[in-house]
């Protein structure tokens, strides 16, 4: 049997008892803290500061392809709208931050709740869809947040929002421009509370849900499982994660702007989950941070760093169709809606 | 809302809204082709629009030597001229629709189930391509000298009809029939039809499945190509994003109509040309994408599966 | 096994690609001091930054070959002129000590990178972003101390182009037509407000997304507008201008900085294109010195773009300083900031700073007008 990450690490995680798995888990955490550290080595991005990488691209993108894999990944719904929720939660901070006197900890759960709610109204309205019409419609519902943000001069049009307010001091770290580790150490708090509520759910009767939709959204159906319920609840779950990715981005940029929030991320976002290991949380976080990186590290080689990436998604698609990490193969069945053998 | 502009301007607006949809209806065909037979978004189908725009242009300048301010051509030398230039651009577009075919969906296609690997090496040929042309190129625009003059030929109700406008009609009825001949008639094209009805049964059956699903992508190529050169017939400019701009238009396009569907990416296109010119006239042009968006999300709440339904009335479940 | 072999192979190539080539980065000698260019160098916009970093490049080509005792180099920031890049760019260029002054080129990322250089005292000499709010005291993205520009803010090419647009012409009815930029919505306030009850009606097409202007032109044609006021960048205004000779428009057609391109004429068709006026705070490199144009030509094989004579002088303020012996962040954002510095520009003009960063002086504003498929410099705006 030769070497295969993935099912060496699941053999691993299914050999150990309670103790070890949380050492496990202990060590991956700390390890993942302590990244800042590796600053200097031969990780270091040319052009870019490491640790500011570390938070924005990195961070940001990998808390919303774990997002966006409970949609895509989980459930099998196709979404090419994705940063609408990314938007929808940057804007209430920039919004709230103009007109209110609340703090980034206090805009965070309205930025959540408000993209929640625009998941609900787009996902009450267009989750009967299937497979690429579903696409196509939340590909448009990206395309009319963004339009309608650079329409409204009340949300400073073209010109955006800017002096967003950082973060305060809180528990003694502050948040400002030098602060780059403590900014990745909250969007890392967030990822992690994302991935335990991912695999919370993932183990329950909503990730049974998800799955068998994912396999035969008919039969699914047919065996009792209210479908439209809990396609619903991944998009609006997927939208939750993208409005907190959205608010924590505004309070550390400072600055937003419609075009920060083009149709790219959502392609980019999908890129990462695919290229990772479609529902596989542990491959979309390695996609994610490998494909967010690679542009950062190559920066040197500026004028073709784009081409090269877009090289790396060809060849590795190639090679390793199911992703870096996939899912386990009993598991291996196409996205809803016509698959193709 | 401001209606005065719809009422004052309505037959030049629908006369030009209708010439933009059949540009539509031409790329579309490259985005509705393939999802027939694959059922899947050929994301890269953009580029090849890309390309053949490109390679009109080069043609009338590398191969004829005109320059961007050549003057216009009469008689022969102006059909040669402009046949030479659309089947430059058809050829670059079938082939380059091709090998992407080979380069991003073949492999996969044996290898995985899963369809979105296909779209993600998809867009990695799209990122390839549009970055490459935009290196050669310098990011610039790349104009194309006027070898058509735009004579008007008549005007009805205020409505100019220009005769490449009007070329741009004609032509594409003329693809559309011979198309919806080709796929319904021929022998490949009951190849292309069982394919797309049920893959693996055709492939029980002894079709070679490459061969099929090859002659599609180079048909919808082709069909990129002559929108490209079209295109620029009527626009005369091209630049390395033009995929990018014109594809999602397009792709909006083919589902409107029912993507999969030759009728449905005629009836989408025209439609689509249509509420972009009405939208910009009583809205605003800022508003054009978003009503067409909005319009496309309540058609399809209502029917599903566009206005004409996809392919062969198959809806897939 | 021969799969696994593959797939890792794949995984180690991929890793090889990110990680390899992590050599360069030698460290940098005192007599080597960097100027940095962040703009767009790669994606939809990358045009303005391939012409701009041009200029960048010649002037330092130009100075480096002199023999200095302090060479420079440059520094590549490419935010593919997306804002939320702007941000990361911006502090990857005030992380790098070398670094003692830089060129940015869009309003948009330049406001997000705006506090790493404030924070790092790092000057900007910025040939291209014209938002008048980067040098405006009331206004949150206020650039000062750190932020100058050598191109005319929006506020005061608006006035300029309004009065160009509406000269000669008996009774104007305006209609200004934006790309929704924010160069472009800047402009167009400004133009408004110049026009005042001159203005008809506007509308907004979004760069570089419409290929066919037949619903503005529809609009232009109900409103029996004689004047055509565009405000986006070249590409688009000449596509636009095409389509609008060839519905018969016979008015006038006007546009700002964006569209100065040798190439526009060209692009929109000579018989379109003849009599369009244009304002500019500046000259194209061409009109303003043949000589440096000729090098520029050998050097890329291509014509100067629209900001590329600012990029060179942009460029040569800092060389100026260097020359200066002011080779620290902090003594070449003092020179540039003190009273006495004064710069002669490509086209002869010197120019000052006002403590807002903006131009001293009304800055400088010319006209130009497209003849026989050229732009011509028509004097003083």
């Amino acid at each position: 049997m030769p070497f295969n990450l993935r099912d060496t690490g699941a053999t691993l995680w299914a050999n150990s008892n309670k103790w070890q798995r949380y050492l496990i888990a202990g060590v991956i955490i700390v390890g993942a803290f302590a990244l800042p550290l590796l600053e200097g080595t031969f990780l270091n991005t040319p052009r870019t500061p490491f640790v500011s990488v570390l938070f924005y691209p990195i961070g940001v993108y990998v808390l919303m392809a774990l997002g966006l894999n409970v949609v895509v990944g989980k459930s099998g719904l196709l979404d090419l709208g994705y940063v609408a929720f990314y938007a929808v939660g940057a804007y209430t901070a920039g919004i709230l931050s103009m007109h209110t006197k609340l703090n980034t900890w206090e805009i965070l759960p309205v930025g959540i709740a408000l993209a929640m709610l625009s998941g609900f109204v787009l996902g009450a309205a267009v989750l009967r869809l299937r497979g690429d019409y579903l696409a196509i419609v939340t590909l448009g519902f990206g395309e009319i947040i963004r339009i309608t943000a650079l329409n409204s001069s009340a949300v400073g049009g073209a010109n955006g929002i800017s002096n967003i307010p950082n973060p305060p001091t809180t528990f003694g770290f502050t948040f400002d421009l030098e602060s780059d580790r403590n900014y990745y150490w909250v969007v890392l708090i967030l990822i992690i509370i994302t991935i335990l509520i991912i695999r919370g759910l993932s183990a329950r009767r909503p990730g049974r849900a998800w799955e068998s939709i994912r396999q035969d959204e008919d039969v699914a159906e047919l065996m009792g499982v209210n479908t439209y319920k809990y396609k619903l609840w991944a998009f609006v779950f997927g939208a939750s994660v993208g409005g907190a990715a959205g608010v924590l981005f505004a309070s550390k940029a400072m600055f937003i702007a419609p075009n920060i929030f083009n149709y790219n991320i959502s392609i980019l976002i999908l890129a990462f989950v695919v290229f990772g290991g479609m529902g596989n949380i542990w491959g979309v976080v390695f996609g994610a941070v490998l494909l967010s990186y690679i542009p950062e590290r190559i920066r040197f080689i500026s004028e073709a760093r784009m081409l090269i990436f877009g090289l790396v998604l060809i060849i590795m698609m190639n090679l390793r169709p199911d992703g870096l990490l996939p899912r386990k193969k009993r598991e291996k069945i196409g996205i809803a809606g016509g698959e193709i053998k | 809302m401001d209606f005065s502009v719809l009422t004052d301007q309505f037959a030049s607006l629908t006369f030009d809204g209708i010439a933009l949809g059949f540009i539509y209806v031409l790329i579309a065909l490259g985005y509705t082709m393939v999802y027939g037979v694959l059922r899947l978004i050929n994301f890269a189908n953009s580029e090849v629009f890309m390309l053949g725009s490109f390679a009109t242009i080069l043609v009338a300048t590398k191969l004829f030597n005109h320059t961007i301010e050549s003057d216009p051509l009469t008689g022969f030398k102006l059909v040669y001229t402009m046949t030479a230039m659309l089947v430059g651009a058809m050829i670059v577009s079938g082939v380059a629709s091709v090998i992407i075919e080979i380069v991003a969906y073949r492999r996969l296609r044996s290898r995985t189930s899963n369809r979105l690997t296909s779209l993600i090496s998809a867009i990695g040929v799209s990122i390839v391509l549009a970055e490459a042309v935009r290196m050669a190129t310098s990011s610039a625009p790349m104009g194309s000298p006027r070898l058509l003059d735009k004579t008007i030929l008549a005007t009805v109700w205020g409505a100019d009809i220009r005769v490449d406008t009007l070329l741009v009609i004609v032509f594409a009825i003329i693809l559309l029939i011979v198309l919806d001949l080709f796929v319904n008639k021929s022998r490949l094209g009951m190849g292309i039809r069982a394919v797309s009805m049920d893959y693996d049964t055709s492939r029980l059956m002894g079709i070679n499945l490459n061969k099929i699903i090859s002659t599609t992508f180079l048909i919808g190529g082709l069909g990129t190509g002559a929108a490209s050169f079209f295109y620029i017939t009527v626009y005369e400019m091209t630049r390395f994003s033009i995929g990018f701009e014109l594809g999602l238009a397009a792709f909006t396009a083919a589902v409107l109509g029912g993507i999969g569907n030759i009728r449905g990416a005629f009836a989408g296109g025209i439609a689509l040309g249509l509420i972009e010119m009405y939208a910009s006239a009583v809205l605003g042009t800022q508003w054009r994408s978003i009503t067409a968006f909005v319009i496309l999300i309540l058609v399809l709440l209502f029917k599903p599966n566009g206005i004409f339904g996809e392919s062969l009335q198959q809806a897939r479940v | 096994m021969n799969k696994k072999i593959k797939a890792s192979a794949a995984i180690v190539a991929a890793l090889a690609l990110s990680l390899g080539a992590f050599a360069a980065n030698t460290a940098s000698a005192a007599t080597t001091v960097k100027i940095a260019y962040q703009g767009p160098l790669t994606g939809p916009e990358a045009q303005t930054g391939t012409d701009s970093i041009r200029g960048v490049k010649l002037a330092i080509k130009i100075y480096n070959a002199t023999n200095p005792a302090v060479k420079v180099e440059i520094f590549e920031g490419d935010d593919q002129g997306d804002d939320a890049q702007g941000g990361t760019v911006g502090a990857g260029i005030a992380a790098d000590d070398a670094v003692i002054g830089v060129l940015t080129a869009y309003s948009g990322p330049t406001i997000a990178a705006l506090p790493s250089y404030k924070a790092k005292g790092i000057a900007i000499v910025s040939p291209s972003a014209t938002r008048a709010s980067l040098t405006d005291p009331t206004s949150k993205d206020y650039g000062n101390p750190v932020f100058h520009r050598i191109v005319s803010n929006d506020d005061l090419q608006g006035p300029a182009l309004a009065r160009v647009a509406t000269n000669g012409v008996k009774d104007p009815t305006v209609f200004v037509v934006d790309d929704q930029s924010s160069y472009s919505v800047g402009l167009t306030k400004a133009v408004k407000l110049a026009l005042g009850t001159a203005f008809q009606a506007g509308d907004s097409a979004a760069k570089g997304a419409v290929s066919d202007f037949s619903a503005t032109i529809a609009k232009i044609k109900k409103e029996k507008a004689n004047v055509v006021i565009y405000t986006g960048y070249y590409a688009d205004g000449a596509k636009f201008l095409k389509q609008l000779r060839d519905k018969g428009y016979k008015g006038v057609y006007a546009a700002g900085d964006g569209v100065l391109n040798s190439q526009f004429p060209k692009l929109a068709g000579k018989k379109q294109s003849e009599g369009a006026r244009l304002t500019a705070p500046t000259v194209p490199l061409e009109v303003a010195s043949p000589k440096i144009t000729a090098m520029f030509k050998k050097d890329f094989k291509a014509d100067p773009g629209v900001y590329t004579t600012e990029a060179f002088d942009a460029t040569n303020i800092f060389l100026q300083g260097i020359k200066a012996g002011k080779t620290t962040r902090a003594d070449m954002l003092a020179y540039l900031n003190s009273a006495s510095f004064s710069y002669k520009n490509t086209a002869g003009i010197t120019i000052k700073f006002q403590e807002s960063g903006d131009l001293s002086g009304s800055g400088l504003m010319n006209q130009f007008v497209v003849k026989g498929g050229t732009i011509k410099l028509n004097g003083k705006a």
